[in-house]
């Protein structure tokens, strides 16, 4: 099955360099949003949407608070998460596999991270 | 005897004036010296007012100077990126082109060359891609230099309000709005060592080992 992502960021510079480098590791398909509002109304919207890459810190909804709603939603409570963040202290990434996140990437990140990210997400998933 | 009783107790009270007036005469150099200390300092503490409001009333604008970087910012990066896209669109073009043309006329030194220049101009866009994130990161590094300005804003109104009972409100250019907490990472670094990356994934990988030892206990307590 094809992956439809949806990338978080408050970053217009980010989401441009997260969706280029999910074109560079073969994604094509993809839909964005500015914070964990927005993306929680895209979930809501488009039950297409099987990937979900976000940013910790925004405006509004955070992305922290974002994947604990995801978490607590009947509809798409298990949707794999991907947290690419500027966070890289321990207790930072601690918090945010408590929320249960599904991997965690700190910026700067390069495409291949990405894909390797992505990749043991989905194979944990799917085993 | 009431007479001399009331003599006795006038000259005492004289005395202790006597001591009173010897004794001031003691402390009006002091005092002196007390008005002269306050005669220099009103001046200073006048100039030390003058100087926090001064700087309190700069400090907006510098705030408002540092997000019009971080916009800047922002604006030049998403330029760069619309013109890498249009390099990367143009070089996967012409690798297509080279290659049937390569298909055409068979492997020839020269070509293999111009391709592989290619290639690592277009590795070269990528990483250039890459590098960009530094401005999602320093406009947080300026975000939360900003957060500190707001604190010694802040700081610095207190202490006005305590000199003059003069409320930061009233200061000039006190209208700069500044982003909330959640926005930035005060620690944010653009740091490429991936040591970060790598204290991530032995936490991911304790989670999810965590998290097998728990499937494995429930599986042990169904049995």
């Amino acid at each position: 099955m094809a992956l439809k992502f949806l990338v978080v960021d408050d970053s217009v510079t980010m989401r441009r360099i997260v969706a280029n480098s999910l074109k560079t590791i073969g994604h094509d398909l993809y839909v964005e949003a500015g914070d964990g509002r927005e993306a929680l109304a895209k979930l809501t919207a488009d039950d297409s949407i099987n990937f979900v890459i976000t940013d910790w810190n925004m405006p509004e909804v955070s992305g922290l608070e974002l994947v604990k709603a995801i978490r607590s939603n009947e509809k798409f409570g298990t949707i794999p998460i991907l947290m690419v963040t500027t966070r890289g202290l321990k207790e930072d990434i601690i918090e945010a596999l408590a929320a249960k996140v599904n991997n965690y990437v700190v910026k700067p990140f390069t495409p291949q991270i990405l894909k390797e990210k992505i990749e043991q997400i989905i194979s944990g998933s799917t085993e | 005897m009431d007479n001399s009783n009331s003599f006795e107790n006038i000259f005492k009270k004289l005395g202790d004036l006597k001591d009173f007036f010897v004794y001031g005469q003691k402390l009006i150099p002091i005092l002196h010296k007390i008005l002269d200390f306050m005669h220099d300092t009103v001046p200073l503490l006048e100039n030390v007012n003058r100087s926090i409001q001064d700087s309190t009333s700069k400090i907006p604008k510098a705030a408002m100077q540092i997000n019009s970087i971080t916009n800047a910012n922002e604006i030049a990066t998403t330029e760069i990126l619309d013109i890498v896209d249009g390099m990367s669109m143009d070089i996967a073009n012409m690798q297509t082109k080279l290659e049937s043309l390569k298909n055409k006329l068979g492997e020839d030194e020269e070509l293999n060359a111009v391709i592989s220049t290619i290639e690592k101009i277009n590795a070269g866009m990528l990483n250039i891609t890459i590098s960009l994130q530094v401005q999602d990161i320093t406009s947080q590094q300026l975000s939360s230099v900003n957060h500190l300005i707001q604190s010694i804003q802040e700081k610095l109104a207190a202490l006005l309000i305590e000199f003059k009972d003069k409320e930061i409100s009233e200061l000039p250019a006190a209208e700069y709005h500044f982003p909330k907490d959640s926005t930035f990472n005060a620690d944010a670094r653009y740091d490429k060592s991936n040591s970060s990356q790598k204290l991530a994934d032995s936490l991911v990988e304790e989670t999810l080992n965590k998290a097998t030892q728990s499937e494995i206990d429930k599986l042990f307590k169904k049995l």
